[in-house]
This record gives C-alpha cells, sequence and structure tokens, in this order.
C-alpha cells in the first residue's frame, strides 16, 4: 500500500472545522457523502441509536450475514503501520495511545462497510424483528491499546459497529469461526490465506490511490468467476495447456456444473437478502446490485458458468462476460463496492482506474500468476 | 475459628503483604473423588467411611492444574528477571473438609505433583470468610459457580476457574475481566436494564467494579515486569452486554490503574461460550455475570 503524503500530518489536520474528515484522498468528492451525516458528528459524542421496536438489537452471528474486517482495511494506518515496522511493538503501542483522539481516516473497506448499514437500515425498515441483517466486526491483531483509539473512530464515523476482537497478537481464525464469519477481510495475505483455508470467504483489500466515488444507495458487489464464485478447475487447464485447450475442455463440460469457489456461499447470502426485498416489491430498486465480471465470453465459455449458477439457484443481477478484454473499463463503470478477484493482475489493474478490488488468494492463479501479454494483439493471454 | 493452616514443607514462604495471594477450592484443584465428596456433604463430625483407597495416595489431577502450572511459570519468570522479586503469586489452597485423613491427603498430593502451594487452609464453611480475610487473600477462585457466588455475595472478590479445552495453556497465565463490570455508569446501566438484568443485580455491579480494583492493580504491576511480546500473563477485557463505549471505559480505567490489558472483545449480546473457548482463560473475573440468572440465555 502506498504511503499517502497527506497523512504527514496526521488525520487531526485533515479535518475540518465542522468535523467532516476529508480523509487522506486526494479528491474532496469522496466516496461518502461529503457532509459526513446531516448531524454532523463531533468526536466521541453523539451516536446513532440502534434502535428497533423499543431497544438495542444485536443479531445472533449464525442468523446475520456477518462480515469480519479488519482495522487495516477499515481505516487508513499506513502511517502507524511504518511506525511499528521502524520502531518495533513498544513504540507503536506508545504512539497509537498518543495519538488517541485522533480519528483514523477512511480505508477501503469502509465504504463498503457503510454500504452495508444503508442495506440494514432499509432490511430493519422492512422486517422489524428480523435477524437476517448484516453484521460487522472488527476483527484486528492488535493490542487492546489500540482499542480506545479504534472506539473513537468508530464512533466519529458515526458506524454501527458493536461487535470487536483485538487478539493482542493471536491468530484471528478462531474467532472468526465463533462468529459464523460470511466473509473475513484484510490488508494481510497470510491471515486471508490462513481464513480460506478454513473455509472462510477472505479477501485481502487494497486502497486504491484515486478511489471512484461508488453509490450511497446501493451497495454492488462484483466477482470474477473462476477460482472465486467456481473452482479454478478450467483455470488449471487454461494455464497448463493453453486458450484452445480451455474452449475445447469447457465446451465438452458444457452441462457439467463447476465446482463451487471460495465466494460463492457470500453471493448466496447476498442473494437471500435480495429475496427479502423483493418481497416487498423492491426489485426494481433493490439496494444489493450483484455482478459477475468474467474473461468467459457469451457465446461459448460463459455457458457453462451461467449454467452452474442457475443450478445452484443463484444468480447476479449483471453478467460481464469480456471475452479476454480487459476488466478496468468495465469495472470503472459499475463502480462496486468491492470487486473480488483471484489474479493480482486484475486486482492492480483495477485498483488502478480507481476500483475498489479485493484479492483472493485462491487455486492455481497463485502459484502461475498472469504474465503479462508479448503481443498486444494476443489480448487472449489474459483470463 | 476453627481452621487449620497447613504450611507446605516444599514450598518457600512468600511474605502475603507483597505477594498475590490467590486461595483455590480443593475441589478445583484435584479431583477429589466420589466417596469423598459424598463425605463433604454429610456433616464433618461423622466417622471416616471405610476408604478402599490408600490413605496417601494422591488425587488426580483436577481442573485447576492447568491454572497453577501457568502461575509457576509467571513466578519462574518474574525470578528470572529479579532474583528478590516479592510480588509473586501466592497460591493457597482452601479446604471445607476438617478430617485429619483428607487433610495429610490433599498435602501429600500437592507435594507428589510438586504443585507451588505455599498454605493449605482446612476451615469450616462458617470459618471460610475469616479465613480468607486472615490470610491476605486477594482473589478466591473455585470451578463451581455457587461457590464462586457465595463468596461474592460475601462481600469477597471471586472468580471462577474457567475449564479450558484438552491439555489446557500452562506456558501463559490468561486472566479475562469483564467490561460490563468495569465500564459500568449510569448510561450503561439503561443498556442492562433493557437486557433483563434486574436493579439488585445492577447494584451489584456498580459494588463490583470497586471490589475489582485491588486485584486489577496488582495484575497491573506484574504485567508491567514484561514486555507487550512474550509475557506469561495474559489479560484480556470482555464486554458482552454493554456497548462499545463501556469497553473503552473499562479500557480507560484499566489504565489508570496501570493494566494495560492485551486482548479485548466486544460480544454486543452474542453468545459468548464459543467466544470463550477461543479465548480460554484461566480465570474469569466478571462478578459471575456470565452465569446471570434472569436474563435471556446467551450461551
Amino acid at each position: 500500500m502506498s504511503l499517502d503524503p497527506g497523512q504527514d500530518t496526521g488525520t487531526a489536520a485533515t479535518i475540518t472545522a465542522n468535523g467532516d474528515s476529508k480523509g487522506a484522498w486526494e479528491d474532496p468528492k469522496d466516496c461518502y457523502e461529503s457532509g459526513a451525516t446531516t448531524k454532523k458528528p463531533k468526536p466521541g459524542m453523539m451516536r446513532r441509536a440502534r434502535k428497533v421496536e423499543g431497544g438495542i438489537f444485536f443479531p445472533k452471528p449464525e442468523n446475520a450475514v456477518t462480515i469480519a474486517v479488519s482495522s487495516r482495511v477499515l481505516f487508513r494506518t499506513e502511517k502507524e503501520q511504518k511506525v511499528f515496522e521502524q520502531r518495533g511493538i513498544e513504540e507503536y503501542l506508545k504512539y497509537q495511545v498518543e495519538h488517541e483522539n485522533e480519528p483514523f481516516a477512511p480505508g477501503p473497506a469502509f465504504p463498503f462497510v457503510k454500504a452495508l448499514e444503508t442495506v440494514n437500515a432499509q432490511l430493519r425498515e422492512l422486517y422489524p424483528d428480523s435477524e437476517e441483517l448484516f453484521d460487522i466486526v472488527l476483527v484486528t491483531y492488535n493490542h487492546a491499546h489500540v482499542g480506545v483509539r479504534l472506539i473513537n473512530t468508530i464512533n466519529y464515523h458515526n458506524l454501527f459497529i458493536e461487535r470487536f476482537c483485538m487478539t493482542g497478537g493471536s491468530s484471528p481464525i478462531g474467532y472468526l469461526k465463533a462468529y459464523h464469519t460470511n466473509l473475513y477481510l484484510s490488508a494481510d495475505s497470510e491471515k486471508v490465506r490462513e481464513a480460506l483455508e478454513e473455509g472462510i470467504a477472505a479477501a485481502t483489500m487494497f486502497m486504491p490511490e484515486k478511489p471512484i466515488a461508488v453509490s450511497e444507495t446501493q451497495l454492488r458487489v462484483a466477482f470474477d468467476g473462476d477460482a472465486v464464485l467456481f473452482s479454478d478447475e478450467s483455470e488449471r487447464i487454461f494455464k497448463a495447456h493453453g486458450l484452445d485447450k480451455f474452449f475445447e475442455h469447457e465446451k465438452e463440460h458444457e452441462n457439467k456444473l463447476l465446482d463451487h469457489g471460495p465466494l460463492k456461499g457470500f453471493l448466496e447470502s447476498l442473494g437471500k437478502l435480495q429475496k427479502k426485498f423483493y418481497a416487498k416489491g423492491q426489485r426494481l430498486n433493490c439496494p444489493i446490485r450483484t455482478y459477475l465480471v468474467t474473461a468467459r465470453s457469451a457465446a461459448s465459455s460463459g455457458l457453462r458458468a451461467l449454467k452452474t449458477l442457475r443450478a445452484w439457484g443463484l444468480e447476479t443481477d449483471e453478467a460481464l462476460f469480456l471475452a479476454g478484454a480487459p476488466k478496468g473499463p468495465m469495472l470503472e463503470k459499475i463502480k462496486p463496492h468491492i470487486y473480488f478477484d483471484d489474479q493480482m493482475f486484475h486486482v492492480e489493474g483495477a485498483a488502478e482506474r480507481g476500483t475498489i478490488a479485493a484479492h483472493v488468494p485462491y487455486g492455481i492463479a497463485q502459484k502461475y500468476p498472469h504474465q503479462k501479454p508479448v503481443d498486444k494483439k494476443d489480448s487472449s493471454t489474459s483470463k | 475459628m476453627n481452621a487449620n493452616i497447613v504450611l507446605n514443607p516444599g514450598v518457600k514462604q512468600k511474605d502475603p503483604s507483597r505477594a498475590l495471594v490467590i486461595a483455590v477450592s480443593s475441589h478445583a484443584m484435584f479431583e477429589l473423588g466420589g466417596e469423598l465428596k459424598l463425605h463433604l456433604q454429610k456433616v464433618k463430625q461423622e466417622p471416616e467411611p471405610k476408604s478402599t483407597v490408600k490413605d496417601n495416595e494422591p488425587f488426580r489431577e483436577g481442573i485447576a492444574f492447568p491454572f497453577i502450572k501457568a502461575v509457576q511459570q509467571v513466578n519462574k519468570k518474574l525470578l528470572e528477571k529479579n532474583a528478590n522479586e516479592m510480588l509473586l503469586f501466592d497460591v493457597i489452597l482452601f479446604s471445607n473438609d476438617v478430617s485429619p485423613a483428607s487433610q495429610s491427603r490433599v498435602v501429600n498430593s500437592a507435594l507428589h505433583y510438586d504443585l507451588e502451594i505455599g498454605r493449605f487452609c482446612f476451615c469450616s464453611d462458617k470459618d471460610f470468610a475469616a479465613s480468607l480475610q486472615s490470610n491476605h487473600v486477594k482473589l478466591f477462585l473455585s470451578t463451581d459457580t455457587d461457590e464462586v457466588g457465595k463468596a461474592l455475595k460475601e462481600g469477597f472478590p471471586a472468580a471462577l476457574l474457567y475449564q479450558q479445552r484438552g491439555q489446557g495453556t500452562t506456558d501463559t497465565l490468561r486472566v479475562l475481566f469483564s467490561g460490563d463490570v468495569l465500564g459500568f455508569s449510569d448510561d450503561m446501566a439503561h443498556f442492562l436494564r433493557e437486557q433483563g438484568f434486574s436493579e439488585p443485580q445492577l447494584q451489584s455491579i456498580s459494588t463490583a467494579k470497586g471490589a475489582m480494583k485491588e486485584f486489577a492493580t496488582v495484575i497491573g504491576e506484574m504485567r508491567r515486569r514484561f514486555g507487550r511480546e512474550g509475557s506469561p500473563l495474559c489479560t484480556c477485557l470482555v464486554t458482552v452486554w454493554t456497548p462499545r463505549d463501556a469497553c473503552a471505559g473499562a479500557l480507560k480505567m484499566l489504565r489508570g490503574w496501570g493494566l494495560e490489558v492485551d486482548e479485548a472483545f466486544c460480544l454486543a449480546g452474542a453468545p459468548q461460550s464459543p467466544i470463550l473457548a477461543q479465548i480460554q482463560p484461566h480465570i474469569l473475573y466478571d462478578h459471575g455475570l456470565h452465569n446471570a440468572r434472569n436474563v435471556p440465555a446467551q450461551c
């Protein structure tokens, strides 16, 4: 992650008089309302009460769609990371405590979390007694020293995060399981890998240099197909035997379902929540929208993907078959709050254009990463 | 007072004015066995039942074994840093069985396992509180929630010895404090009320905060002898029923008392058992909250 020069003086300097945080993003057209909220939160003071029919409402983890985020993706902590790397843990903790009353700026997962809250607000209106909501848990390796600063930051940004685990250096995996985590987002690919190995959907998030503005009213989640929603079986054929063999294989097995990939379950959870909106007549303006963005081609290899989704009873609102064309421009149009891909090449490409992309370190692509095409005409090397 | 204090000849006595004295129930330390348990329930004056087991055969290891091993590890590391360290754990065993045969069996068991138990206190139930007092006990531990509850009712700091999975951690002593108690305030009382806690319960939580101070302060001092990483003593804060601001309040309060906890968890009403099973504390100091009655079952 690049160190943003705007952070030199600490986040305090970038907070304007009325309490809005311009964050560390260059462009003042932030991803969330420029007026923060209509209430203009003061640090540590006003808290939106999360009330439903006369009480604070905490969903049971197994009923909710639990999203676990680490502090490094929810907020921007590059400066503090540097202190840790250069001066060690004791200095790092001291620094955090000294800056306790300075809220962190929003990180790559922040717009996503805000969008989840928007969906929750609407779900609560339609189904006041239901526990089928998004539940956001902050899961961090950090020591509890950083706790006060994190809580101050959550208060400052008026986030609805009441559950967190500060493991003080121990592995968070057990806690992810205890919370029935449906998706884990972290800045650390090792932890993400560990989570995937334990069967928990997970991805590494990266901060785009110039993030493009995303919707405040609709949660948009985009998925790559192979090795994300589906297994990497076809990816393997392609890597081992090339594009022609891949097409052949897909044609032959057109009616054989692909095996599932690490994020299939998460798409499923989104689908369940979408159906709740449809049931109340909100199909057209559903606040959740999903996209499949795949290098497969609509005419041929894409069929197998669609048939598989259909057989699983899943669907995405839009399916974009790029037939090998670069994904960047398409993602720019979609403006997802998060885009999942198994190949760093695509994640980096997306981030360069301002899309918030997350890497799913799963499957054969991790062993044999994408080779940049030698011949510009040969777009078939990109998948 | 009818209490019998037996010094452990195998353990160097610590200065109780400087050491952190913790009393542990003998039921927790050893598997006292069915026949003996039954015996303890009856009036102590009855003649001893015929035992099929030799009097000096050591009892089997109890749930508190990982705890005592971890405590020994902390003491060892403290002395490694400073051979003249006086701030050490001083564990004494409390037993309400006063029959001489059982007493010697308990002492011999401790010797057999080479446990760092400084003293054994054999006293009847009615002398329990007075004995804790006279032995400068800062915390009473038991695996029995009723025993813990009784001690708390008598105004004595008491905590649960949590049953760890499998073999249990022995290289680090893990101490858990309740954020609901430590972060308690008038604002937070309202959240607890909404979740079904009664006024007497709230009152009891409010006083518990003050009762925790002494123990937390000493643990804080001990914790500071070690660096942030590689410490044999690890402290956790767990907040279950009150929101994150209670946790922040608790963290600041503990910091004010000199204790910077290592780990912190906020559950916001999520079931505790799976989380506790991950945390695996030895000492669960939450004023019996995890076992609170009349609160919608969380576990």
